[in-house]
């Protein structure tokens, strides 16, 4: 059965290229594109895509809005969100607001087919630029580690371990309570412990902590040599 | 008729779908793309192309600088912008620089495909996204 993709963007050329890059891909198919958040919503409640791809800039609809009610809607969702820019807040507020990849539309040639890839074998996905913000903005929350000091792991049991892995990688508690053959009301239980633990207010703080301290995998493509693009601001 | 295009924009993606766009109209071809203002001066001087597509914000140069340069140097080539920027300003001062052409992105799908067509029969094209019709002379 072929992977099926949802594209939104408002620009149609841009879904075009999409489309050009993405169909290449055997196994894969676009089953539909929408021109802004509120289409998005429509077209994914009527085509149940596999993945979608939400431009973070639409009309009438931002994509992170959209990214939000998506999950509302269905918890299972698989989003990339597409942007121009890679400020720490939109960075920050697309990983609140649950999206599991991240693509600079400067390298969406060069990362989407990864980024996908990774969210077919639930994965996350950052582009590089995005990938060290992420990290550096970890240690910003005043969570420095030395380089020979050790992860701040002792304070979690082997269980809250497993727990925060399942969690950061998109699980909800009732998957993660039928993948460890416990109960919802449990696997709550040690959520709760864990965050107070940590001292994390969001699953954004759960999911940076799990990638710093190599609790769950990110596919992260090599650096391009050549530094073509506008910079970073 | 034979059109040879040049595309030049930041954004690969981009590229990839203005050249999907153009390479259905029979005998339109896409010889040649650029990323920056720079390597589109060195490619239509490498590839003669009858037409370049060309954005403006670009890094090294941009579009407009771009433009002024390659007009000098190529005068048969005809420039069409395909821009973000939907401004009666910007548009202006793309025609100042010698530029045949000004389409705004969110309407490329709509508007490119006649753009190029005028543009290399050196009609002026342009088309703002704010209800502005398209208008060619």
């Amino acid at each position: 059965m072929k992977l099926r993709i949802l594209l939104a963007d408002d620009h149609e050329i841009v879904r075009r290229g999409l489309r050009a890059l993405l169909e290449k891909h055997e196994g894969w198919e676009i089953c539909g594109e929408a021109g802004d958040g509120r289409e998005a919503i429509d077209k994914a409640i009527q085509l149940t895509p596999d993945v979608v791809i939400l431009d973070v800039g639409m009309p009438n609809l931002n994509g992170l809005d959209t990214t939000r009610q998506l999950l509302q809607l269905n918890p299972q969702s698989k989003i990339i969100v597409l942007t121009i820019t890679d400020s720490d807040q939109v960075i920050r507020e697309a990983l609140d607001a649950g999206a599991r990849g991240f693509v600079l539309k400067s390298d969406a040639a060069r990362d989407l087919v990864s980024a996908v890839e990774a969210l077919q074998s639930k994965r996350m996905f950052f582009t590089p630029r995005v990938n060290d913000l992420v990290l550096a903005g970890f240690l910003d929350k005043g969570h420095t580690i030395s380089a020979n000091e050790a992860p701040k792991l002792p304070t979690l049991t082997a269980r809250e371990r497993e727990i925060t892995q399942l969690l950061a990688e998109g699980n909800s508690s009732k998957e993660v309570a039928s993948l460890l053959n416990l109960s919802t009301k449990t696997v709550e239980t040690h959520r709760s412990n864990i965050m107070r633990k940590l001292s994390f207010h969001s699953i954004r703080d759960l999911v940076v902590y799990a990638i710093k301290n190599n609790l769950i995998q990110i596919d992260v493509p090599p650096q391009s040599k050549t530094t073509a693009g506008s910079s970073a601001a | 008729m034979t059109i040879r295009i040049l595309l030049v924009d930041d954004h690969p993606i981009v590229r990839q779908g203005l050249k999907t766009l153009l390479e259905g109209r029979s005998g339109w071809q896409v010889v040649g793309e650029a990323s920056d203002g720079v390597e589109a001066v060195q490619k239509a001087k490498d590839l003669r192309p009858d037409v370049m597509v060309l954005d403006v914000t670009m890094p090294r140069m941009n579009g407009l600088e771009a433009c002024r340069v390659i007009r000098h140097q190529s005068p048969q080539l005809e420039i069409l912008f395909v821009t973000q920027h939907d401004s009666p300003q910007m548009m202006r001062e793309a025609l100042d620089v010698g530029a045949r052409g000004y389409v705004v992105k969110s309407n490329a799908a709509r508007d490119l495909l006649e753009a190029v067509e005028a543009v290399s029969q050196h009609r002026v094209f342009t088309a703002l996204h704010g209800g502005n019709l398209a208008s060619s002379h």
